[in-house]
């Protein structure tokens, strides 16, 4: 089956981040996920969100690409602020230890325009 | 609720009585003659999803603690005294179950609904059942499924949320066994001590076991007998509480 793509961009706010936590899920479970594993991603966005936009309020958009494979499913986002604020994701032991338990691969990087990342989780043989 | 001066006379001097001898069978006795009571109160939370026999359930353990803390030598009316007790219990159920108050009552009812069938599926199937599964055996559509899970996640951003009270405290470590608080406990205190420790025995558990053993939502669910959806609600309950303190430290 050849790589399926699902687009999505919102403002940098909690009450929109919750969109792209909803639409991991529907995506998974085009995937075939178990509730499970929808849980788990559920759980990868919303830390994956908030370590983009970070603790404080900030000015401008997190785009989310949903890459849809055969038995797994990755999920790219990077956050275009315009408020100055700076270019890194803020990531805490604590949430990288939970990134561990969730997801089979995950970066966070500092980009050109913005902080980023990007996950993999793949669907368990039943 | 109204009882006649005669009863009220009777109901004044149980109480005089209870607090002097603090005997069971006048306790129960109080119980059933302020259960309307609790009745009335529970029916006024009725509109939010949650089964009736529940509410009451509820509401009757809040009744017993203020049956048990009334004072009735201060005068004031055991009704009067009750009401925020019982509503306070009520109250706090409803922040337990961490609904928030614009799910529509169509979703809490599924997302109720749905916590069965996916107990029943896992069973049968011996795994976490895919979305598909549960849509199909619950009849609806998977974006109907799908909106129920959210309605499990839908927590606001605050503080709000503290850790629950002392009663599901004592409850709990009692579940647990000593083995397992003590290696939680040992292996928490060198690495995230303060944000995990501060939330309450289960909580501590479920994050324990879902992110440093990596057991999954299901079973931590079948471990500690409880659904799989309550699992999810307290983890996303737990984790927006991280992240909101973080918010207000930053």
């Amino acid at each position: 089956m050849s790589q399926r793509e699902v687009r999505l961009e919102v403002p940098a706010a909690p009450e929109f981040l919750r969109i792209s936590r909803i639409m991991a899920a529907g995506v998974a479970s085009r995937v075939g996920f178990t509730l499970d594993e929808v849980e788990d991603l559920r759980i990868a966005i919303d830390e994956l969100c908030f370590s983009l936009v970070g603790p404080r309020r900030r000015t401008g958009t997190i785009t989310l690409r949903y890459l849809l494979d055969t038995d797994e499913l990755a999920v790219e986002g990077s956050g275009r602020f315009t408020d100055g604020l700076g270019n890194d994701p803020v990531v805490s032991a604590l949430s990288e230890q939970i990134l561990a338990a969730v997801v089979d691969e995950c970066v966070l990087s500092t980009g050109e325009d913005g902080p980023e990342f990007r996950l993999v989780k793949r669907r368990r043989p039943s | 609720m109204a009882f006649d001066g005669k009863e009220r006379d009777e109901l004044r001097r149980k109480f005089l009585d209870y607090a002097e001898t603090r005997d069971r069978a006048l306790r129960d006795e109080l119980i059933t003659a302020h259960m309307g009571l609790a009745e009335y109160l529970a029916r006024r939370f009725t509109n939010r999803g949650e089964p009736l026999d529940d509410l009451v359930q509820v509401a009757a353990l809040g009744l017993l603690k203020a049956v048990d803390r009334f004072d009735p030598e201060r005068g004031l009316e055991f009704s009067t005294y009750a009401t925020p007790t019982i509503v306070g219990e009520l109250k706090r159920h409803f922040r337990d179950k961490g609904w928030a108050v614009r799910v529509p009552r169509r979703v809490q009812e599924l997302h109720l609904r749905l916590a069965g069938v996916v107990g029943q599926l896992s069973q049968e199937l011996g795994r976490s059942p895919t979305i598909g599964e549960i849509a199909q055996a619950a009849a609806v559509s998977e974006e109907e499924v799908l909106e129920a899970i959210e309605a499990g996640h839908a927590y606001r951003f605050t503080s709000l949320d503290a850790p629950s009270g002392n009663d599901e405290e004592l409850s709990l470590s009692a579940e647990l066994g000593a083995e397992d608080q003590g290696l939680i406990d040992s292996e928490h205190r060198v690495t995230l001590s303060p944000l995990i420790a501060q939330f309450p025995p289960r909580e501590r558990m479920i994050l324990h076991l879902r992110f440093f053993e990596g057991m999954t939502q299901s079973e931590i669910a079948a471990r500690l007998g409880i659904s799989q959806m309550h699992v999810s609600r307290l983890l996303a309950r737990a984790l927006a509480q991280l992240r909101s303190q973080a918010e207000d430290d930053g």
